[in-house]
């Protein structure tokens, strides 16, 4: 663990910094105008803003569509990497555990990928490498021959004893989804302990952490409603820790009307953003509905415990995910645009 | 006993006395509101360099925000300059 030295200055450089980048992040008018853009036109855009130096960089390997999701990955990546070179003490540790999820996702990626007999570079394409994993670590486990060999490659490193132990399972079912669901189960409880093992600014970690974790399994009850599965086969997708115990979660998943789930919901959940989010989901709506509104309470109350702890881990936590979702909405816009679907189709997916 | 002719005080001790005593205020006056200046520009100073590093064009502004706890001092000195004379 390091320590910092010079009291709260470097919290407060930090903070000021991913407040003034939080700022730059597109409104909600800006996607509404890309709304009624052509392709082309949005890619134009997009090079005009933060994204210029990853669109110049990349315009000579991909055109079109791909064009603009390689450069808003890379961009995202490279952004994810330099937050983490300026975070001072515990709060770069902190961040580095967060981005962990990078690394699953990654990992993932390359294993269905090679299971799936995917090229080098169409895998490579997919792999954001804003974790812990850097680039040339990445692209060392693509050029490995078989997944078990990618696999060997990650022996040091906290994911391994899980991959270790489902792999075979899910190369038997040819289903990746248990390794997922035990990689995030995982990833949670390491998470949870880091946060209470008394580091300083650990309760505030712990908070999001747990709020993440409410919104996330809140967002699977969603999903999971009114589609045939027993109890059974849903074991193992709860994530143990925040307001809900696996237990309660089982039940809850039972429940048969929607103002029964949201009572039963509301409950449990503290923060006021989440619940006037549940009292919204009252009447049946489509699932990314849903997913969506969920979405923007957890960042609503992110943001507004941002302002209410300055200095913390907060402002951090927000700016990733409000840039995750930056990148996300317009990757949703470019394909929808792809797509050619219409403006209205396209806004319902995108969280602003 | 007392020896009372060890314990007299003259005119010019006690005018030393006091100027010695008005120069230790004076010196407080300026030393501690030069620290609660240094502490309050410790954060403020921070904030305006991580602003700057994102969005060069508020330096001025910045500046000016960092330079506001000079005041603090400035009223030290003017307050230990009425000390001294």
């Amino acid at each position: 663990m390091s320590v910092v030295i010079g009291g709260p200055a470097p919290y407060v450089y930090v903070c000021t910094r991913m407040r003034v980048r939080k700022s730059k992040l597109l409104p909600r008018e800006e996607y509404l105008r890309m709304l009624n853009m052509s392709l082309p036109q949005i890619t134009r855009l997009i090079e005009e803003m933060e994204y210029k130096k990853e669109i110049d960089e990349l315009a000579s390997s991909f055109d079109g569509i791909d064009l603009v999701e390689e450069a808003i990955s890379w961009n995202l990546a490279k952004e994810f990497q330099a937050i983490l070179a300026i975070t001072p003490g515990i709060l770069k540790q902190f961040t580095k555990s967060y981005l962990r999820r990078w690394d699953i996702q990654n990992v993932l990626t390359i294993i269905r990928g090679k299971k799936q007999g995917m090229t080098a570079g169409k895998i490579k394409e997919v792999v954001v490498p804003a974790g812990s994993l850097d680039v040339l670590f990445l692209d060392r486990m693509i050029a490995e021959e078989s997944a078990e060999r990618s696999i060997e490659m990650l022996k040091n490193l906290p994911l391994y004893s899980v991959i270790e132990r489902e792999y075979s399972g899910a190369v038997e079912t040819g289903s990746f989804g248990r390794l997922e669901n035990e990689l995030y189960r995982q990833f949670y409880a390491d998470l949870i302990e880091e946060a209470r093992s008394g580091l300083k600014g650990g309760n505030q970690f712990l908070k999001s952490i747990q709020l993440d974790i409410d919104i996330r399994n809140i967002k699977t009850i969603f999903r999971l409603r009114g589609q045939p599965v027993s109890v059974e086969e849903t074991a193992d997708v709860w994530i143990p820790g925040a307001s809900f115990s696996v237990d309660e979660l089982k039940r809850i998943s039972q429940v048969e009307t929607i103002d029964e789930l949201v009572d039963t919901l509301r409950k449990k959940v503290k923060s006021p953003a989440i619940v006037d989010a549940l009292e919204g989901l009252r009447e049946e709506k489509p699932i990314h509905e849903v997913e969506n509104s969920l979405t923007r309470a957890q960042l609503d109350y992110m943001d507004r415990l941002s302002k209410r702890n300055p200095f913390s881990i907060y402002p951090i936590l927000v700016y990733l995910e409000k840039k995750k979702y930056e990148v996300t909405n317009l990757r949703a816009l470019a394909r929808g645009k792809q797509a050619n679907l219409p403006a209205e189709r396209i806004e319902k997916y995108l969280v602003i | 006993m007392v020896d009372l002719g060890v314990a007299t005080v003259t005119l010019e001790m006690v005018a030393e006395s006091q100027m010695g005593l008005k120069a230790i205020g004076a010196a407080l006056a300026v030393g501690l509101t030069g620290i609660g200046a240094g502490l309050a520009e410790m954060s403020i100073g921070s904030a305006a360099v991580g602003a700057t590093a994102e969005n060069k064009d508020i330096f001025g502004m910045a500046l000016l925000l960092t330079v506001i706890p000079e005041t603090i001092v400035i009223f030290g000195l003017v307050v230990s300059l009425l000390i001294l004379f």
